[in-house]
């Protein structure tokens, strides 16, 4: 299975493959110049995960890397409400595109464990999910830290 | 390196074409994406297409901006593989890639986990990948892990981050300065020899602009023992670098020591380039010499033919500088003689025939002649060159020696080849009267069958000015004007001024060549026709000073001069005559080949040749300006106003114009922690400021001019010499050495410079005059002044010869700067221009009797001229 996970910086998604794939959280983490390429290994899945760096200057290439991909994951930093709005916008441009039609999405809240972070309806509603169509998405409410419904 | 592997195969087969030849880009570049996004990837498959896109990019094939970005992401989704042979491949195509795409910093992420990873293997090529896609901006965040690779335990990690940081230091210098902690705990190092190498290299690199660094570089690591072999060939080379660049330096005894000590080196890789480095220094001295010749003696009987074939290059390049240091060689080199490669064999001749003595001359050039045939134009030259140099040093075997040079003129060789012999001739002719007559008649033969229209030329100028020179002039007759019923038109036009030569010097032939010169008049060429023509009229007029000024006379003008002149006089309204006056003067430069050795002594031709090139191109063109002063009449050498080794180093080139002199200040600063402003400078004495150009803005290390202009006065005025006093002046500001970051405040700040002089010589250009006593005549006795003085300082001749010369920067002509061993009385006859263009004549007829007794006539087309000459020697 080949997923792209993008998402604003800060909003941990190298953290949250450093989780998935070894179960190590770090908070001292440097920003991800460019990807970093995970394979990780569940049971009998294998995932090949790209991780694209968040960055304003790397966004315009998210689209080349989610390209045929299974699944797009896009996090969100949910106690972050300043950056709320920016995020929201990323998502739909990057929705947008012809060639990415029908690709399912995981929209991931993180940093759930801090206080003012927006729970999963509160996501669906600042993000304005319910008005993408004709494609499978999901929107979870998760924690790196605390390991909270990852797994 | 499957990939590889069966490319190999299929070439082994035989089996047609070659699956990398004949790619056509668009195809393969296509294929690149499909198969590198497809899942999953095929490492055979990707290092294969791989291989192709850089077989495209290697033969040149421009790629598009929008389709090199599309490649090289399709590139980065070969991350996900882990087969060896692909990565590798990635990242030669990352670096190859990295100018033509954009956005390549996206696998700046991924190169630096690799860089720092536990794969060995692909630690290195992910760091030189990395510095290649890393711009000034984004270096900052990969400064640590360089530093830290710098010092890596595993060498090639080491290796790769140094090397990388040399390429770095070429676009940002100052960021790498930050590395050098690193780079000079991995020089130390004991370990690997490469990482000693690379490190030391990049040290380098980093300072080479700043000499105490590196004289600080070379002594503390040449202390260090155990050093690896290549270190040292390095540190050798830097220590020699910096010798020959300024050997004033304070502990370059130091370096010199070092350099020596590499001799007893236990590698003979240091060994040879410590040997090679004391041949390359120019300031050696035989003394110097002999412990690097002797460690090359050793090498001649060495059985690897490398180091054969270094020892002897290296051994005749010595020769050239130093023949008596090498003659101790003389033995090992006739053994080499019969070595059985070719051109270790050649060298050593060449070698010989520098070192040799007169009773061995003519056995080594017998065995020329079996050598000739085998051995490339290359090395012919080289030997032409040996034989040359014998004749400037045997005059008695001249003769002989032309003999053979004529013998291979009829060999078969490139046009180099033959211009090399075609020179060896002429400069016969110049040395020796005897074998002047053989020479000739040599080249005589040499033009009846000759392809080259540039040497028939050159053969025909030459037979020209010689020829009616000889007992028998009439015999070139024949030569000549068979050039004019078989040749090409540029040398039938040759030959048509080389007739009117001899018609001028020769009146008794003159009858015959005016019936060959009508003949020629009917050519089809027109401008055989053209000098036919002209020289028929000339002729007619039976006007001697029209002859003379016309036909024997030379022009003295630089001709590229010439034309800039007359294009500007085009540009005019042209109403009024062109003044020839205002046409600068080109200096004899082949004179100083001959005449600057002294008798006995070997010629180091290159290195007067390359003394004498003055640079044709007139510089105060182009400073906006300055244009108005332009022409340059004369341009002095650099002058050093500052010691070496200073704050501010500054040099002066003095350049005289109709009535200005343009004093062209270089600056460089050294002091890493200024930038200078407005810098020019200010001189005081007896003349006129009238016009400054100064340098708006000098950093550290740049070298760059400004220029004062004055005013000289007219020839009445002119006193023999101006003395100016000298200051630079500039604003200072002060700057971070580091960072480079510059205070707002500026302050003013002076630095006295040495004293300028205007001597005469600045206002005489050298003019060669081939026959000085008609010159004399021609000028008339109407503006001599005669004086005599006693020169109580000189003991011999030369010396005092060497002084005049200098002093009035005139040319000497007849070669009489040249003063006879044994004589006590001699005349130095010399030629110039003044400023305006006054010809200037001078004969100073020496006597040697209790010091050197002068006897100084002047004579010139304007008596100021003579008079001030006269009064500058008092």
């Amino acid at each position: 299975m080949e997923l792209t996970l993008v998402g604003l910086q800060y909003s941990g998604k190298t953290t949250f493959v450093n989780v998935i794939a070894s179960g190590q959280f770090s908070e001292d983490m440097i920003p991800t110049v460019g990807f970093n390429m995970r394979k990780i290994t569940k049971g009998n899945v294998t995932i090949k995960l790209w991780d694209i760096g968040g960055q304003p200057r790397f966004r315009s290439m998210w689209e080349r890397y989610c390209r045929g991909v299974n699944a797009i994951v896009y996090m969100v930093d949910s106690a972050d409400h300043e950056k709320m709005d920016a995020s929201r916008n990323e998502l739909h441009s990057l929705l947008d595109k012809p060639q990415l039609e029908n690709i399912p999405v995981l929209v991931l809240g993180n940093k759930r464990d801090l206080p003012g972070a927006l729970d999963e309806k509160q996501l669906i509603d600042r993000l304005n999910l319910s008005a993408i169509q004709n494609r499978e998405i999901c929107c979870y409410s998760i924690s790196c830290k605390e390991k909270e419904n990852i797994g | 390196m499957h990939g590889f592997r069966r490319d190999k195969k299929e070439e082994e087969d035989g089996s047609g074409s070659h699956s990398l030849l004949h790619l056509d880009k668009s195809s393969v570049l296509q294929e690149a994406r499909a198969t590198f996004n497809g899942t999953p990837v095929v490492a055979r498959k990707c290092s294969h297409v791989l291989t192709k896109i850089l077989m495209v990019l290697n033969q040149g094939e421009a790629i598009g901006k929008e389709e090199a970005t599309e490649t090289f992401f399709a590139i980065t989704k070969l991350f996900q593989s882990r087969d060896q042979a692909v990565r590798r491949l990635v990242y030669v195509c990352i670096k190859d890639m990295a100018s033509i795409s954009n956005d390549v910093i996206i696998v700046t992420s991924s190169l630096t986990k690799d860089m720092t990873g536990k794969e060995d293997e692909w630690r290195a090529p992910a760091i030189r990948a990395l510095c290649r896609i890393t711009d000034a901006q984004m270096l900052q965040s990969i400064e640590r892990l360089m530093k830290q690779a710098m010092v890596d335990k595993t060498p090639q990690v080491a290796s790769a981050a140094l090397t990388s940081s040399v390429h770095v230091a070429r676009t940002n210098p100052e960021v790498v300065r930050r590395w050098l902690n690193e780079a000079t705990e991995a020089a130390s190092s004991s370990g690997e020899g490469l990482v000693q190498y690379h490190a030391i290299g990049l040290l380098y690199t980093a300072r080479k602009h700043d000499k105490l660094a590196v004289r600080k570089l070379v002594s503390k690591h040449a202390r260090i023992a155990n050093r690896s072999s290549l270190a040292c060939c390095l540190l050798i080379r830097i220590a020699a670098k910096a010798l020959e660049e300024d050997d004033s330096v304070p502990n370059s005894g130091e370096m010199m020591d070092f350099i020596e000590g590499c001799l007893r080196h236990k590698s003979e890789m240091v060994i040879y380039e410590a040997a090679r480095s004391l041949v390359g220094l120019n300031a050696t001295n035989p003394k110097e010499l002999a412990p690097a010749v002797s460690v090359l003696q050793l090498f001649c009987s060495s059985p690897k033919p490398t180091l054969r074939l270094a020892a002897v290059r290296t051994l005749s390049a010595a020769a050239a500088i130093q023949p008596a240091a090498v003659s101790a060689c003389n033995l090992d080199l006739e053994n080499l003689m019969s070595d059985g490669n070719r051109s270790v064999a050649t060298l050593a001749m060449s070698t010989l025939l520098k070192t040799g003595g007169e009773s061995s001359v003519e056995r080594l050039v017998k065995q020329i002649s079996s050598f000739m045939a085998d051995i490339g134009d290359e090395l012919k030259v080289e030997v032409v060159r040996a034989v040359r140099s014998l004749c400037e040093k045997f005059p008695r075997k001249a003769s002989t020696l032309s003999a053979t040079l004529a013998q291979m003129l009829r060999d078969e060789g490139g046009v180099e080849y033959k211009s090399a012999l075609v020179d060896a001739l002429i400069a016969v002719l110049h040395d020796d009267n005897d074998a002047r007559n053989a020479a000739l008649s040599h080249l005589c033969e040499f033009i009846e069958d000759c392809e080259h229209t540039s040497l028939a030329t050159r053969v025909l100028h030459v037979l020209g000015r010689e020829g009616p020179k000889t007992a028998r002039p009439a015999a070139f007759i024949r030569y000549i004007y068979n050039r004019v019923i078989l040749e090409a038109a540029a040398v039938r036009a040759a030959a048509v001024t080389a007739l009117a030569q001899f018609g001028a010097h020769c009146p008794q032939l003159l009858p015959s060549i005016l019936v060959l010169l009508r003949r020629c008049a009917l050519d089809q060429d027109d401008e055989v026709r053209d000098r036919a023509t002209l020289y028929i009229a000339i002729f007619q007029s039976e006007d001697q000073s029209l002859i003379s000024s016309f036909i024997s006379g030379e022009m003295h003008y630089s001709v590229t001069a010439l034309e800039k002149s007359l294009k500007n006089y085009l540009k005019t309204s042209c109403s009024e005559e062109f003044d020839m006056k205002t046409v600068p003067i080109a200096t004899p430069l082949e004179q100083g080949i001959t005449s600057g050795s002294a008798p006995g002594s070997a010629p180091i031709e290159p290195v007067v040749a390359r003394a004498k090139a003055t640079v044709k191109e007139d510089p105060l063109e182009k400073v906006p300006q300055l244009a108005k002063y332009s022409p340059v009449f004369k341009s002095s050498g650099p002058l050093a106003l500052t010691e070496a080794l200073t704050e501010y180093t500054v040099s002066c080139v003095k350049h005289v114009t109709g009535s200005h002199v343009v004093l062209q200040f270089t600056c460089e600063n050294t002091l890493t922690d200024q930038l200078l402003e407005d810098v020019w400078v200010q001189v005081e004495g007896d003349l006129e400021i009238v016009e400054i150009v100064n340098i708006d803005e000098l950093k550290c290390g740049v070298q760059q001019s400004c220029y004062t202009v004055v005013e000289l006065p007219d020839v009445d005025n002119l006193s023999s010499t101006f003395t100016l006093a000298c200051t630079l002046k500039f604003k200072v500001r002060d700057c971070d050495p580091t960072t480079g970051e510059v205070d707002d405040g500026s302050y003013d700040d002076d630095y006295v410079l040495e004293d300028i002089e205007i001597t005469v010589a600045d206002h005489i250009q050298k003019v060669l005059k081939a026959d000085w006593a008609a010159a004399w005549e021609e000028l008339g006795p109407q503006n001599e002044l005669e004086d005599t003085f006693a020169l109580s300082a000189m003991n011999t001749l030369q010396e005092a010869v060497k002084q005049i010369h200098s002093f009035l920067g005139m040319q000497a002509c007849e070669r009489s700067d040249n003063v006879p061993e044994g004589r006590s009385a001699h005349t130095l006859l010399l030629a110039g221009v003044f400023r305006g263009g006054h010809a200037v004549l001078v004969r100073s007829r020496l006597a040697l009797s209790n010091g050197v007794t002068m006897n100084l006539s002047v004579r010139s087309t304007d008596p100021r001229v003579s008079n001030l000459i006269t009064q500058s020697v008092g």
